[in-house]
C-alpha cells in the first residue's frame, strides 16, 4: 500500500520534473555542448574543445566586464540591503501615510528598468537632462557636472539608480520578515531595560536572517546579472567602460560568435554560483 | 477518494502532455514539405512566401503594394514581417530552419555560407540598374549578385546654409585645414552654435563615422574592388590601420583636436540623435553628419529648413586625397537558397520593382531609386541639386561589407567613443582597432 503510495506521489511529480528538464537540464546541457564549439548562430557548429574558455581568460575586454560586473554588485547588493532594510523598518514603525509611502517605495520595482532607464537619461543626460536644467535656471549648472565623465561616477549613478529601482523589492522582503517577530520579545526586553539599539542587535537582526538570506541571494543574482539598466542608461558606455558581462554575452552571441558567448556565459553561471553559496553557508551559521 | 486521485492523474497527464506540445521537430522531412516559412507547393495550392524586413520605413509601403500584389492574382500569397533588430532575428531563423523566402537582411557571412539564391542572371532587373549600383550588388569573392538593391543613399554632411553664409562661407570646405578654420569661424562668430554636432551616445553613428572617413579614404585611393578585396583578405600592408601615419591615427588626432578647441559639441558622448535633430532644426548646430535617412526627421522638426538645408562631401584628411561621399546601395532583397518557390518569389520581385510601385516605394524610403526608369521626387528640389552636386564633386564611395565577423559599425563606434573618453591617444586608438579588426577576422 506504502509502496503504491509512493509510486503515485512520483508519478504526480513528473510535471514538475518535466518542467526541470526542458527549462533547466536541457538548456545547461546543450550549453555546455555548444560551449565547446566555434558556432556562429547560423553554420554548422565544430568542437573546439576547450577553445573558448582558454579564450576568455585572455580576453581583456571580457576581464574588464567582469571587474564592471562585481564592482556594480559589491555595491549594488549591500546598498539594497541597507536601504531596503531601513524603509522596511520605516514602515513598521507607527508614522502616518505608511500605505502611501510603501507604495511609492515599492512602484520602481514593478516598472521595466529598461523603460526607468530611460527616463533616468532624460533626467540626468548632462548638459541636457532635466536636473541639468534645474541647475542651469538656478545659475549653477557646474554644479551638475558630467557624470559620464569619469568610470567611477558612471558606475556610483548605475548603482544607485538599481538601488532606487529595487529597495522596494527588498523592502517588502524585510517587511514580512519584521511583522512575523512576536511583539512580546520586545516587551520582555523593554522590561529588562534594553534599549532601541539592543533590541535591534539582539531580537530584530537574529530572527531577520531567513529575510537577510533571501534578500543577499535574490541581490547577489540580480546585481551579478544586471543587463536592462545599464543598457538603458550607458549603453555599456562609453565604448565598452561600463558594459557588463550579461550585455558582452548578448553582444558576442548575436556578433556571430554565438559558441564562444556560451562559455562566457558558463563562466558568469560559475561567477553567480560562488558567492551566492558562500552567503548561504555563512548565513546557516548564523541560523 | 478514487474521484479525487482520478482528477489528479488526469491532470498530471494534461499538464506534462501540454508541455511537450510545442517541441514538435523543425527538421526538414523527407516528403519535401520543409521547413521554410513558405507553405503549399503543390499544383493548384496557394503558395504562402514569407518576406522579412528590417526597414520599418517602408512598412506601410509594402502592406500596400504586397496587398496589390495578393489581390492581382490568386496563386500566390505575401506576408511581410517587420523585426526591429532584424540582423539578429535572422540568426535565429537560419538556427531554427524558419528561414523566410525574401529577405532585406543581408551579411557577407550569410553570403559565404551560401544562406541566399544567385540572382546573377535576372537580367529582367539588372537591365533597369545603373552598372555603379549592379556593382555595389555583387558579391567580390564570387563575382555573383545575391540581392537587388531598389535604391540609393547617400551620406555626408548635413548643413545650415544661413550659419555658413553668416560666418563668411558661400560653399563648404574641400580639405580638412579649412574645414577646420571653418569650425572655428563658427564658433568665434556664433557662440551658442555648435560647430559640428556629433551624438556620440550612439555607437552606430560613431561607427558610419569610421566607415566614411578613414574608410572612406581608403576606397577612394584604393578604388572599391581594391580596397574590398584588402578588407577582405586583411592585407594590413595595404589597410596600415595601426600605422602612425595611416587613415586612422590621422582621423583620431583630427577628431581629438576638434574636441580640445571645442569645435564639436561638448556632449559628445551623450548626445542622442534627437538631440541632434532638435539643435540643427532649431538653428543651434551648424551641421552633422548623416544619411539621407536623416532628412525626414529634420523636416518634420522644422519644415521651414527645407530652403536652408545644403549637403555636402566629406572633406579630404590624408595628403593627396580627395573629398569623398557616401553612394551606396540601400534596400537589397534577396531570395533564399533553400526556398521552395523561387519562381514565385521572382514573380512578386517583378511586381515590387515595376517602376510604378518603386516611385511610391522612394518617395517613402526618401531615396532615389536604384532603377534607370524610375523619376521619383524623394526629396526637395533644392535638397536634391545639393546632393547631386556632392556626388559630382567627391568620390563615391560605398558601404563596407567585408568587416570581420564580431566586429560591427556599432563596435568600431565604440572605440571612438573610448578615444574621445580619452581612454586612448591616436595612436592608442589605431592600434586598438587594428587590434581589433586583426582579432575579428582570425576568429
Amino acid at each position: 500500500m506504502k509502496k503504491k503510495k509512493i509510486g503515485l506521489h512520483l508519478f504526480m511529480a513528473v510535471p514538475a520534473f518535466v518542467l526541470y528538464g526542458i527549462f533547466f537540464i536541457y538548456p545547461l546541457t546543450k550549453g555546455i555542448g555548444m560551449s565547446l564549439t566555434n558556432w556562429n548562430g547560423y553554420s554548422a557548429p565544430e568542437f573546439v574543445g576547450l577553445k573558448n574558455f582558454v579564450d576568455f581568460f585572455g580576453d581583456a575586454r571580457a576581464l574588464h566586464d567582469i571587474k564592471t560586473t562585481v564592482l556594480f554588485t559589491l555595491g549594488s547588493a549591500p546598498l539594497l540591503n541597507l536601504v531596503g532594510l531601513l524603509y522596511a523598518l520605516l514602515m513598521n514603525s507607527k508614522i502616518k501615510g505608511k500605505s502611501v509611502a510603501r507604495a511609492c517605495i515599492y512602484m520602481p520595482a514593478i516598472i521595466s528598468p529598461l523603460i526607468m532607464g530611460y527616463i533616468w537619461y532624460l533626467l540626468l543626460q548632462p548638459g541636457r537632462g532635466i536636473l541639468f536644467t534645474v541647475f542651469d535656471r538656478m545659475g549653477h549648472p557646474e554644479w551638475f557636472g558630467n557624470w559620464m565623465g569619469s568610470y567611477s561616477t558612471t558606475m556610483l549613478v548605475l548603482v544607485l539608480v538599481n538601488v532606487w529601482q529595487y529597495a522596494g523589492m527588498t523592502m517588502i522582503i524585510y517587511l514580512a520578515g519584521l511583522q512575523n517577530i512576536s511583539q512580546d520579545l520586545y516587551e520582555a526586553a523593554m522590561i529588562d531595560g534594553a534599549g532601541a539599539f539592543a533590541r535591534f542587535c539582539r531580537i530584530t537582526l537574529p530572527l531577520l536572517i531567513p529575510s537577510i538570506r533571501i534578500n543577499v541571494v535574490t541581490n547577489i543574482i540580480g546585481s551579478l546579472s544586471v543587463f536592462d539598466i545599464v543598457m538603458s542608461l550607458t549603453g555599456g558606455g562609453p565604448g565598452y567602460q561600463t558594459e557588463t558581462l550579461s550585455i558582452y554575452i548578448m553582444r558576442m552571441c548575436y556578433g556571430s560568435k554565438t559558441g564562444y558567448s556560451t562559455a562566457v556565459a558558463i563562466v558568469m553561471f560559475v561567477i553567480v554560483l560562488v558567492p551566492v553559496l558562500i552567503s548561504l553557508r555563512l548565513m546557516k551559521r548564523k541560523d | 477518494m478514487f474521484i479525487k486521485k482520478t482528477i489528479a492523474l488526469a491532470l498530471s497527464l494534461a499538464l506534462a502532455g501540454a508541455m511537450l506540445a510545442g517541441c514538435q521537430s523543425n527538421t526538414p522531412t523527407a516528403s519535401g514539405s520543409g521547413s521554410q516559412a513558405s507553405t503549399g507547393a503543390a499544383d493548384g495550392e496557394v503558395v504562402h512566401i514569407k518576406l522579412f524586413t528590417g526597414k520599418i520605413e517602408t512598412i506601410d509601403v509594402m502592406n500596400e503594394i504586397i496587398e496589390d500584389f495578393n489581390a492581382s492574382q490568386d496563386r500566390i500569397v505575401v506576408e511581410q514581417e517587420y523585426q526591429k533588430d532584424a540582423s539578429n532575428v535572422i540568426k535565429i531563423k537560419f538556427a531554427s530552419n524558419e528561414v523566410p523566402d525574401i529577405m532585406t537582411t543581408y551579411e557577407q557571412g550569410f553570403v559565404d555560407e551560401g544562406k541566399y539564391m544567385d540572382l546573377t542572371d535576372l537580367n529582367e532587373f539588372w537591365d533597369r540598374m545603373s552598372p555603379e549600383m549592379k556593382a555595389a550588388c555583387t558579391d567580390v569573392n564570387q563575382g555573383k549578385a545575391f540581392r537587388v538593391c531598389t535604391n540609393m543613399t547617400m551620406a555626408g554632411f548635413f548643413y545650415n546654409k544661413d550659419i555658413l553664409a553668416q560666418a563668411g562661407y558661400t560653399e563648404f570646405p574641400t580639405q580638412w585645414d579649412e574645414f577646420e578654420t571653418m569650425l572655428k569661424t563658427i564658433k568665434e562668430e556664433m557662440p551658442d552654435v555648435t560647430p559640428w554636432f556629433i551624438f556620440g551616445s550612439e555607437a552606430w553613428h560613431l561607427g558610419h563615422l569610421i566607415e566614411f572617413i578613414p574608410h572612406g579614404y581608403l576606397k577612394s585611393t584604393l578604388g572599391t574592388i581594391e580596397c574590398k578585396k584588402a578588407m577582405l583578405a586583411n592585407d594590413q600592408d595595404v589597410l596600415r590601420f595601426a600605422d602612425p601615419d595611416g587613415a586612422m591615427a590621422v582621423f583620431a588626432q583630427n577628431m581629438l583636436d576638434l574636441q580640445s578647441e571645442g569645435l564639436i559639441n561638448a556632449d559628445v558622448l551623450t548626445a542622442t540623435n534627437d538631440n541632434c535633430v532638435q539643435d540643427f532644426a532649431n538653428g543651434k548646430a551648424a551641421m552633422f553628419s548623416n544619411g539621407m535617412w536623416a532628412l525626414s526627421s529634420v523636416l518634420e522638426a522644422n519644415p521651414d529648413m527645407a530652403d536652408k538645408i545644403g549637403f555636402a562631401p566629406y572633406p579630404a584628411y590624408m595628403e593627396g586625397s580627395e573629398p569623398v561621399v557616401l553612394s551606396a546601395e540601400d534596400s537589397g532583397y534577396s531570395i533564399s537558397a533553400t526556398t521552395e518557390h523561387k519562381e514565385e518569389c521572382i514573380e512578386f520581385l517583378n511586381f515590387l520593382f515595376s517602376a510604378d510601385n518603386q516611385k511610391k516605394y522612394s518617395e517613402v524610403a526618401k531615396a532615389p531609386s536604384a532603377f534607370k526608369d524610375v523619376q521619383a521626387e524623394w526629396a526637395p528640389a533644392n535638397i536634391v541639386e545639393e546632393v547631386n552636386a556632392a556626388l559630382e564633386n567627391a568620390v563615391n564611395i560605398g558601404y563596407t561589407n567585408e568587416k570581420p565577423a564580431g566586429f560591427s559599425g556599432d563596435d568600431a563606434g565604440r572605440y571612438l567613443q573610448n578615444l574621445l573618453a580619452g581612454q586612448y591617444d591616436a595612436q592608442g586608438f589605431a592600434e586598438a582597432y587594428a587590434q581589433a579588426w586583426n582579432d575579428g577576422m582570425a576568429s
